[in-house]
């Protein structure tokens, strides 16, 4: 057991499997040499060397489709998209190439590409996206999304291990931000749903930094007990840890960082509103950006990102309902 | 014209933090370049700094001199934490030293007028008074019905269903008297009104229009840190401003429409001499209404079909009076706290409670106890010299008596002789609002009539 | 342009350096069973029996029977829909062909894609997408895992002159170029991308830009699969001894509209007349006449083998409709791409000898 960042968790996975199977390796624009643009592999070239921490060209598209080629023929790679925000250059290869394998044509494809993502720091438009609903709605695709250093880690080995194309969505805010404490070696986290706190009269659905977000809003809200549940995964989905906390506190506030319509809260509500019904006392209740770009500017960032102060709104109006 | 700029600031100048790249949250100091008391140029270095990311140096935001130097070398500060201070102030050379200010309202009001979207949940809430008044509410929750044919969750149907609970009968402590899964537990876990008679505690009711949040320990909260105790007694809605009605309006809305929905409402009226309670109120230092209050207390002994509740067609005599008296919270609306045990205090007694209640009500701190559980209602709203009213029933109460004011008449007095004369005396008139479903007319005249034998007299 | 090939060589009768006269006769039956095949098909498309839409490679097949026939059990190729030679020469039996076609369970992807949008993993092939040149990348990965891993194989792919419109044509030529993998990249130059022609795609002939990118680029005459042949032998082996990439440019016609319900209005009757005097199965017939084969025997030889295939794929079931959700993800282990054949005689000769 160590005290980790949620950086160096994920920085801990890549290293672990690197040295325990040769068929892996990381791939992506600056990592090598200069270990990453948020160093999460520093270091990784001296010990792994320049084909295994593999300095590609500026081409995002052809990082997904050749982490494919190898991928088929029996490697294990696991891509880097510098921002999150990138991958719409590499969305062709990743949804109809990667995704539809499988089922075409039975052939497996274990790629893993890390895509940091979200805001909150004033990267502005194209440095600051959660595209992770995009695959959420393209089948052959599984999505995590970490909200703990222990989780970043154990998905991270779950994602390099699993034989589908995995996204692994990794919250630039928590990077340096959020520690705590991280088994030793290889280990992996199942994908499925955390309860981060138990309570009994309103849970809050999430996952990635709106955890933090959803914990601190909620710790004391007029001494409401209050479920946060941890998604941790969204393809799969963890129905039955959704309904479950459904049944069990009967309000939901579903909580997104990510643009709102059809974010993956929205289908975390569809979901309810189909198979949890009867458990319902009252509508669910979605907080999430509003449907624009993620502004630049501080007030205007911090306009549109869901923050403390909306889910406890949120959260004390569905409590009187 | 007039020298604004350098009068406000004060002309301090914060260093801080730089954040580094977007995922740096702290940094270190290697080395001040700077000492307190040199004088720095706008963009010179004061210091270098190390992150995770990056060593680099930090850039005087402004020339002066330098006044504070807060962080020691090898110390790590997160982000955004002032380093040191540079005074700007004497003669304000070039740089006029703007302050970093922080965010001013223009920010945030454009973003909302321009990106203002959806109009939906989405929206960021406005926190200014400004902005429109719906995003202060995010959850576009369907209104409850009024009257018959409330609406009700799935949830309260399907626990109503598998216990087979007649949900019209539950009440409500939900927004706009909404059933809430709590409220349908309470009846299956045997709290509610559907429990035994003989059931230990005391049936849950809503005498209350609005009441606490039932949930917590209330008397342990702190009054007034950060709106925590009155977020639950009053919430947030309660203050807001706008066209839409406050929460606790819609609630007294919703409650006594429902009341008049349920109840054969009848008012009747009795004149009562208040000479000797006048007299007897001065001797003791009490208010007419705690006398009001002992002598309606000892009718309803007298006449315990009054004291009581109806549901439905369930009609529950209660041996205890639990008095309720409605406060007025000014605009707010008001709020009824029951004296539980009414019957064992002395006008004193009642004085007491009635002013302890009140003030309680009025700062917002009652507990979720002290507004539950009450058998009749007293509502008094005569200071202003208004004499008669038809006050609505306190659901499932179903007798309320409606005191005015005290006002000096001309009457005709009749000896024991039977002789008349007229004589100038203090009277008020009683009004009492009866549920015509559980007694008739000759019953509330009784229990009028004893009231005022108990007010004529007092002291006697 | 492109279309100012030098005249087609000569039907030399004499010695093939490379191929013996088997592998010259495999050649011509790989061609005439993807062009009996996808006539067949088309008269089942014409009966209902083939859903969608339906493309063919009518006077391409040179292109991809040449070029396939130079790769060895160990490469792998990413395959394009007017490449059905390529199939065929890797294995794929003309009853899975068939089915493919006509969406029945017994198809390369058991009905979940259709027409020649397959590729049979167990012999060394992945299906292409509709994007194109999408492959290319993959193609240039599956080479980077070669290289990493230090195996003298290649990987192949063929993509059309529209593709090189496309970014991921640059992305692919340009990594492969730093990278200096072991990839063939065959640019099937048709003439029209759908109704698009040549002069509409592209200023410069692309096969120019393979110099930019710090590679080998080739013209070949690609009706003549023999010449096809050659071509990708010899990228394969520059692949395989750590030269780096090659651009091959195989200049064809396309003779067929883009799909069955293209009548083909914009192309010119001359030019579709000009290019009929270069059918690549007629050259090669003539080539093998001269050399003494039985060519008649051949062509009824394969057509039997169409028609049992037909008669085998129309009695085979449709996929059941539960079988649609079936198999998005991969539950087991992954299982990397399997050998496919290699009919040409020279990988079972040393090397040197080939």
């Amino acid at each position: 057991m160590a005290t980790m960042t949620y950086l160096q968790a994920i920085s801990s996975a890549l290293r672990d499997e690197l040295r325990a199977d040769e068929r892996v390796l990381v791939m992506g624009e600056d990592i090598g040499v200069f270990g990453g643009a948020f160093k999460v592999t520093d270091g990784f070239i001296d010990e792994f060397g320049s084909d295994r921490v593999m300095d590609t060209p500026l081409a995002e598209s052809a990082i997904i489709g050749c982490a494919v080629g190898a991928a088929v023929v029996g490697l294990r790679p696991v891509c880097e998209m510098q921002f999150a925000d990138f991958i719409s250059c590499g969305f062709d290869q990743l949804v109809n190439v990667a995704g539809k394998m499988h089922y075409r044509q039975g052939l497996a494809v274990p790629i893993t590409v890390r895509l940091p993502s979200g805001g909150g720091f004033s990267g502005g438009p194209f440095h600051s996206q959660n595209p992770e609903a995009l695959f959420m709605h393209s089948p052959g695709i599984k999505v995590v999304a970490p909200s703990t250093a222990q989780d970043a880690k154990g998905l991270l080995h779950a994602a390099i291990h699993d034989p589908n194309p995995v996204c692994f969505m990794e919250h630039k805010h928590l990077y340096r931000r959020v520690k705590g404490d991280v088994p030793d070696g290889v280990y992996e986290t199942p994908f499925t749903a955390r309860v981060a706190r138990p309570g009994s009269d309103l849970v809050v659905i999430c996952y990635g930094a709106m955890v933090d977000v959803a914990l601190s809003a909620t710790e004391d809200l007029d001494g409401a007990s209050i479920e946060v549940l941890d998604l941790r995964s969204l393809v799969p989905l963890d129905e039955e840890a959704i309904l479950d906390a459904v049944a069990r506190c009967s309000k939901v506030v579903v909580v997104d960082e990510a643009n709102l319509t059809c974010a993956a809260g929205a289908q975390v509500a569809a979901l309810i509103a189909e198979k949890g019904f009867e458990d319902l006392d009252g509508p669910v209740v979605r907080v999430a950006s509003p449907d624009v770009p993620i502004p630049f500017s501080p007030p205007l960032e911090a306009a549109v990102l869901p923050g403390v102060d909306r889910v406890k709104e949120a959260c004390r109006e569905l409590l009187a309902y | 014209m007039s020298s604004s700029p350098t009068d406000v600031g004060g002309a301090l100048v914060d260093v801080t933090m730089p954040q580094m790249g977007v995922s740096v949250a702290e940094g270190t100091i290697v080395a001040w370049r700077v000492a307190v008391g040199d004088t720095v140029t706008a963009e010179q270095t004061v210091c270098e700094i190390s992150t995770d990311k990056i060593d680099t140096e930090v850039p005087a935001p402004a020339s002066g001199i330098v006044a504070e130097i807060l962080v020691d070398v090898e110390q790590t500060v997160e982000v955004g934490v002032v380093l040191a201070r540079i005074d700007t102030g004497v003669g304000g050379s070039g740089a006029p030293a703007a302050p970093p200010a922080p965010d001013v309202a223009a920010g945030p009001t454009a973003a909302e007028s321009s990106a203002g979207p959806s109009g939906s949940s989405a929206s960021p809430p406005a926190r200014s008074s400004a902005g429109p008044s719906d995003s202060s509410t995010p959850p576009p929750a369907p209104r409850a019905h009024n009257g018959a044919g409330r609406r009700y969750s799935p949830v309260v149907q399907r626990i109503a269903a598998e216990h087979g609970i007649d949900l019209e009968s539950v009440p409500g402590t939900g927004r706009d008297g909404r059933v809430r899964k709590q409220d349908v537990l309470a009846v299956v876990n045997g709290n509610g009104s559907h429990a035994a008679p003989e059931a230990a505690d005391p049936p849950l009711h809503i005498e209350s229009p609005y009441r606490p949040d039932p949930v917590e320990p209330a008397a342990a909260r702190p009054a007034g840190t950060g709106g925590a105790a009155a977020g639950a007694a009053i919430p947030a809605a309660v203050t807001s401003s706008g066209e839409g009605l406050s929460r606790m309006r819609r609630q007294i809305g919703e409650h006594m429409k429902r009341s008049l929905d349920t109840a054969a409402t009848c008012t009747t009226w009795i004149e009562v001499d208040m000479s000797r309670v006048e007299a007897a109120r001065k001797r003791l230092g009490v208010t007419a209404l705690a006398f009001v209050a002992r002598a309606c207390v000892a009718a309803l002994r007298e006449h315990p079909a009054l004291n009581a509740w109806l549901e439905g067609e369930k009609y529950t005599r209660v041996n205890e009076v639990n008095l309720g008296i409605a406060v007025s919270l000014g605009d707010d609306g008001l709020i009824v706290p029951v004296i539980h045990g009414a019957h064992e205090l002395s006008e004193e007694g009642l004085a007491a409670r009635i002013r302890d209640v009140a003030q309680r009500a009025r700062s917002r701190q009652l507990t979720a106890d002290e507004v539950r559980g009450g058998t009749f209602t007293i509502t008094n709203p005569g200071q202003f010299g208004s004499i008669m009213a038809t006050p609505i029933i306190n659901q499932p109460q179903i007798g309320i008596l409606d005191f005015e004011a005290v006002v000096k008449r001309p009457v005709v007095l009749t000896d024991a002789e039977g002789n008349d004369s007229i004589a100038i005396r203090p009277m008020t008139i009683l009004g009492l609002s009866w549920d015509h479903r559980a007694l008739d007319g000759a019953l509330s005249a009784q229990f009028l009539a004893a009231v005022k034998r108990n007010l004529e007299g007092v002291g006697s | 342009m492109a279309t100012d090939i030098a005249t087609p060589t000569p039907e030399q009768v004499g010695e093939h350096q490379h191929l013996q006269l088997a592998d010259r006769i495999w050649l011509h039956r790989a061609m005439l069973l993807m062009r009996g095949i996808e006539e067949r098909a088309m008269s089942l498309y014409r009966q209902g029996k083939v859903p969608g839409s339906f493309y063919d490679g009518f006077g391409q097949e040179a292109v991809s029977a040449g070029a396939a026939f130079a790769m060895s059990p160990e490469d792998r190729l990413c395959i394009l829909h007017r490449d059905l030679a390529a199939h065929i020469i890797r294995g794929v039996t003309p009853t899975r062909i068939l089915s493919q076609y006509m969406g029945r369970a017994g198809g390369v992807t058991a009905g979940r894609d259709g027409n020649v949008h397959f590729g049979d993993r167990q012999l060394g092939c992945v299906g292409m997408v509709s994007m194109l040149p999408d492959m290319m990348l993959v193609a240039t990965g599956m080479a980077m895992a070669f290289k990493l891993r230090g195996e003298a194989r290649c990987a192949l792919t063929w993509f059309g002159d529209g593709s090189t419109s496309r970014g991921d044509f640059h992305e692919a030529m340009n990594w492969a170029g730093v990278q200096k993998l072991p990839v063939v990249f065959v640019l099937e130059n048709n003439q029209y991308a759908y109704s698009t022609p040549l002069d509409k795609q592209f200023a410069v002939d692309p096969v120019e830009r393979a110099a930019a990118y710090g590679f080998a680029g080739v013209t070949v005459d690609g009706n003549d699969v023999e010449a096809m042949f050659d071509a990708a032998r010899e990228a394969r082996e520059r692949a395989v001894s750590g030269g780096g990439p090659t651009l091959i440019e195989a200049v064809t016609m396309r003779m067929h509209g883009h799909a069955a319900h293209d009548d083909m209005k914009y192309v010119p009757r001359e030019q579709v007349e000009e290019w009929k005097l270069r059918d690549p199965i007629d050259r090669q017939e003539k080539r093998l006449r001269g050399l003494g084969v039985d060519v008649g025997a051949l062509r009824a030889e394969v057509t039997a083998e169409i028609d049992a295939a037909a008669a085998e794929a129309l009695a085979g079931p449709m996929p059941s409709p539960e079988s649609a959700l079936d198999g998005v993800f991969c539950a087991g282990e992954s299982e990397p791409l399997g050998d496919g054949q290699a009919p040409w005689s020279g990988f079972s000769r040393p090397r040197g000898d080939r």
